[in-house]
């Protein structure tokens, strides 16, 4: 058999994969490759103590914030990617898989905890695990650098900043103070915000603890953000929403942490004409912690095996497999104790 | 002048979806991303679902008996841009596939490049696996 790529399709993919990688973690960008010009942190004007310290001087300087209306506020439609961040530049020297964790950013049990992924990352090129295998909603800040896609609706009294990603939704309330009626943290927390012209800027507090991404600091049940997201456009008809943020953990972090995140138009798809679905990770994941501690997946007829395209738990009924397209059935052994590798073929 | 752009344009998206899937959902730990392997199979189901899809296929073993193998790829959203859909591959087609297999050896792995039958050569893997990497023969 003799498979017909052309000479130039290949140099194409090979000059991908060299160039990749390198584009990739171009301004410290490792988690989604930018779009416009380099991404750049603005360090807060001074620095507080804390993140509701930050808002109430940004509010106070914006003289209360702006009050939008319904045709006055700012308007995001549409689909948006992650465009890349600089979050790493914070935590490891030079922001790139290359580079070694920056001693003194984070105290000293979470410096010892990150230095860990940080070895597995570098030195085995995974970590063994990581917790949205199991299903974990992203939270904050991962929600921040998650793909998949978003939509943003700005409103004057409420924004929703939405990753289809579980899905995960957090609400934004123009012009509240924070509450907690529940008395507890959240994957989302608290958002309060204000505009300032057509900068909307964001407190958020009562997280659960979480993580950067699999491969960054994890954050404790401390942290909290001041994030200013506003909407650049470029040459070239580029859209890119940027997000300014400064993270407060004092659990986890010496002094606060700045970043700068961006969302760019996903116009791929639009042009698809792409729908944002519902979807939830524990009917369509197989991912598991295995008993040595590593990811690993459950395969169809082993046992834990979600088959998200199989029948409801009404079989006997017409109509109830979640695939009336396709309909084909997988094998599944309900009862199987342990994984099997005697997966016979199937007929569609 | 036509095709630079065009093939620039592909290494630019290429680059960015390279980034973006390998942020994906989970550690591809459990996959051998330096075994390239392939093989020829019959697609049972092809599940476009978040977070990540599945390709299931049939492969027929020396002694002609069946095996389900089971293939991870990109989430939807990135396998759209790659303009990669739901019923790309159907029930009963025959493929030739690259995939990067569990460490565990059991039937499966992380799915790189597909190839159709009619010859259209498809990228549908996420981090675990590299859907650019060059074809080479099945295995006999």
């Amino acid at each position: 058999m003799k498979l017909d790529f052309s000479r130039w399709q290949l140099a194409v993919g090979m000059l991908v994969l060299v160039v990749a990688p390198s584009f990739a973690l171009a301004q410290g960008v490792i988690a989604g490759a930018g779009t416009g010009p380099p991404l750049t942190v603005i360090a807060p004007p001074q620095q507080f103590a804390s993140s509701e310290q930050h808002y109430q001087f940004l509010l106070e300087q914006a003289k209360g914030g702006t009050k939008h209306t319904l045709t006055s506020v700012p308007r995001w439609d549409g689909l948006w990617v992650t465009a890349g961040n600089t979050h790493m530049d914070a935590f490891v020297e030079g922001g790139n898989f290359k580079g070694k964790v920056r001693e003194g950013v984070l105290t000293p049990a979470y410096e010892t905890a990150f230095k860990e992924r940080w070895r597995q990352q570098t030195e085995e090129g995974q970590v063994h695990y990581d917790r949205l295998g199991h299903c974990e909603p992203p939270g904050l800040p991962r929600f921040l650098l998650e793909p998949y896609s978003h939509e943003f609706i700005n409103l004057p009294t409420e924004s929703y900043l939405i990753n289809d990603f579980g899905p995960s939704i957090r609400r934004v309330l123009i012009g509240k103070q924070h509450s907690n009626l529940y008395g507890t943290h959240s994957w989302y927390g608290d958002t309060i915000g204000f505009w300032d012209a057509d900068k909307l800027v964001l407190n958020t507090k009562y997280l659960y603890p979480a993580d950067f991404t699999r491969w960054s600091p994890m954050t404790s049940n401390q942290f909290e953000t001041l994030e200013i997201w506003q909407l650049k456009k470029y040459a070239d008809g580029i859209e890119r929403i940027e997000v300014q943020a400064t993270f407060y953990d004092k659990f986890a972090f010496v002094k606060p942490v700045s970043a700068v995140y961006s969302f760019r138009r996903a116009v791929e798809l639009e042009k698809a004409d792409y729908r944002v679905n519902h979807w939830e990770c524990d009917q369509t994941s197989n991912a598991y912690l295995d008993d040595k501690g590593n990811t690993n997946f459950h395969l169809p007829g082993e046992a834990g095996f979600n088959d998200g395209r199989g029948s409801t738990m009404f079989p006997e009924l017409p109509g109830q497999t979640r695939d009336p397209i396709y309909n084909t059935t997988l094998p599944t052994v309900p009862n199987a104790a342990q994984p099997t590798n005697s997966n016979k073929g199937v007929t569609p | 002048m036509k095709k630079l752009i065009s093939s620039l344009s592909f290494v630019a998206a290429a680059a960015m979806l390279t980034a973006s899937v390998a942020q994906a959902h989970h550690s591809f730990s459990m996959f051998d991303g330096k075994t390239q392997l392939v093989k020829t199979g019959t697609v049972v189901r092809w599940a476009f679902n978040n977070p990540h899809s599945w390709l299931y296929l049939n492969v027929k073993n020396e002694d002609g008996t069946l095996t389900l193998w089971s293939f991870e790829g990109s989430s939807p959203t990135g396998l759209i841009q790659r303009g990669i859909t739901g019923d790309t591959f159907k029930p009963g087609a025959a493929v030739t596939f690259m995939y990067c297999p569990l460490r565990d050896g059991r039937p499966g792995g992380a799915i790189g490049w597909v190839k159709l039958d009619d010859g259209k050569s498809l990228n549908p893997a996420d981090g675990g696996c590299n859907g650019n990497a060059e074809p080479k023969e099945p295995l006999k």
